[in-house]
């Protein structure tokens, strides 16, 4: 078996790129989550601008390839940054531009998922709540979210799995992640490409299959005093 | 009603309306301390909406309303601080699902800093014995039947030390068999003094326990009166038209 041989012969490479697409794949998640809860909160804040200041950046993200938003930040916005101070891309780390581009990308679709969430609480919880003489902040972290998160949580780990293959096109401005990894083991060893690419694939399949797995497990057991 | 009693609630041609549908019509009603107002009528009256404007769960579209002396249908009023002192009781209870018996009473007492976390929680293990679930602190709402989910809003709502209940339809989601354990518990609230207005089908209840009944149609005021006179000798036609529907 090839692809067993080049396992076996390039793992420590491999887990090396491997933890780079996982380091990539949870910051940018975690960038994501947070914008994801300020403009998921924009849209269901019921205030005009808000909700048009999210929708718009849910369009742009949405209407536009990741390939073309990576190009934005990575060439566009290390120029235009350039003389504030800031840069990255061809001079700086292509690691940062990598996980801003996917943290924007990523942080529209949490967004929805989480305007979802909220929407899918019921409106006698947040009645509740206000009725108590807790302000509206305080009724959201305390009440709301809390139940939101709960029933969120498989869409949230399936934007993780999307956002991880995500990674594998980002490879594109050298971070040195399983697809770069794979591209550089292709082009030195051309009559072994087929055994490299699968056992790349291989890497993304069992990580990918395990959340998918773990997302199932988390919806059988979203109902709250069981256990 | 005694002249010497606070007047609690203040009422003034209250509107309220739903896009183009006109819900309450111009209501004027004064409640008075220690009192227990019962709001009776066909669905589709106004009796929930109107009971939703007294803690401005609902805007109000026009007119006045003032509890214990706030303009609550003005903007500029800490409406989160008019709330604290008016609770209310939901049809569907909306218990927290996701915190415990006890984390649902503490919850408010304790983020809005009026007690600490040990005296809330022996404050609401004292309301759990009153309403007779001091063995369910630790359940999840998920675990209790419905009589005992809205014995534990009343807790939850006693919790915050309100000086006004606000019941909106509190049995009309349980099985017959439970309404009377939760009857059971106002019954005990409206004994101890609590002022009360109280959105309800349980006439039983309504002739029992109220000072005054008011029956609500079609977004007006139509009759109020002891319960003695609008069950025995009501006046208006359609007042008696319901009574003879629903008795």
């Amino acid at each position: 078996m090839e692809v067993y041989n080049v396992l076996v012969q390039y793992f420590p490479s491999f887990m090396v790129a491997l933890v780079e697409t996982l380091k990539l794949t949870v910051v940018s998640l975690l960038c994501a989550t947070v914008l994801g809860v300020v403009f998921g909160l924009f849209k269901v804040s019921g205030i005009r601008l808000l909700t048009l200041i999210a929708n718009i950046y849910i369009d742009i993200i949405r209407g536009t390839p990741l390939m073309i938003q990576t190009m934005i930040v990575y060439y566009g916005l290390s120029q235009t940054l350039r003389p504030l101070g800031f840069s990255w891309g061809p001079i700086g780390g292509s690691f940062t531009a990598g996980a801003v581009t996917l943290s924007l990308n990523a942080g529209a679709y949490m967004a929805e998922i989480i305007r979802g969430g909220i929407e899918a609480v019921d409106k006698g919880q947040m009645e509740a709540a206000r009725s108590l003489g807790l302000p509206y902040g305080n009724s959201m972290r305390k009440v709301i979210l809390p139940q939101a998160f709960r029933t969120m949580l498989p869409s949230i780990i399936n934007q993780f799995i999307i956002s991880l293959k995500d990674t594998s096109l980002i490879s594109l401005i050298g971070i040195h992640e399983l697809t770069q990894r794979g591209k550089i083991l292709a082009a030195n060893s051309a009559s072994r490409v087929m055994a490299i690419w699968l056992a790349v694939a291989l890497f993304y399949l069992v990580i990918c299959t395990t959340l998918s797995k773990i997302a199932l497990l988390v919806e059988r057991n979203v109902s709250y005093g069981r256990k | 009603m005694e002249g010497s009693k606070e007047i609690k609630i203040q009422v003034k041609n209250l509107k309220k309306n739903f896009g183009r549908l006109e819900v309450l019509k111009k209501i004027s009603i004064e409640i008075t301390e220690g009192e227990v107002v019962c709001m009776i009528g066909p669905s589709g009256s106004g009796k929930s909406t109107f009971l939703r404007c007294l803690n401005r769960l609902e805007s109000i579209t026009a007119g006045e309303v003032i509890v214990d002396g706030h303009p609550i249908s003005d903007p500029n009023v800490n409406i989160n601080k008019v709330r604290e002192n008016i609770g209310m009781v939901f049809q569907h209870f909306n218990l927290f699902p996701h915190l415990t018996v006890l984390q649902n009473i503490t919850l408010a007492p304790v983020d809005l800093k009026l007690m600490d976390k040990p005296s809330a929680n022996q404050k609401a293990m004292e309301l759990l014995t009153r309403v007779g679930l001091a063995d369910k602190e630790k359940a999840y709402p998920g675990q209790l039947s419905g009589g005992q989910k809205q014995r534990v809003a009343i807790a939850r709502s006693l919790a915050m030390n309100p000086d006004i209940m606000l019941f909106d339809e509190p049995t009309s989601a349980l099985d017959p068999e439970m309404v009377g354990e939760v009857l059971e518990v106002m019954k005990q609230l409206a004994a101890d003094g609590m002022t009360m207005v109280v959105v309800t089908h349980e006439m039983g209840f309504a002739r029992e326990v109220a000072d005054r009944v008011v029956f609500m149609d079609e977004g007006y005021i139509i009759e109020e009166n002891t319960p003695d006179e609008i069950f025995n000798r009501p006046k208006e036609v359609r007042t008696i038209n319901f009574l003879n529907k629903v008795l």
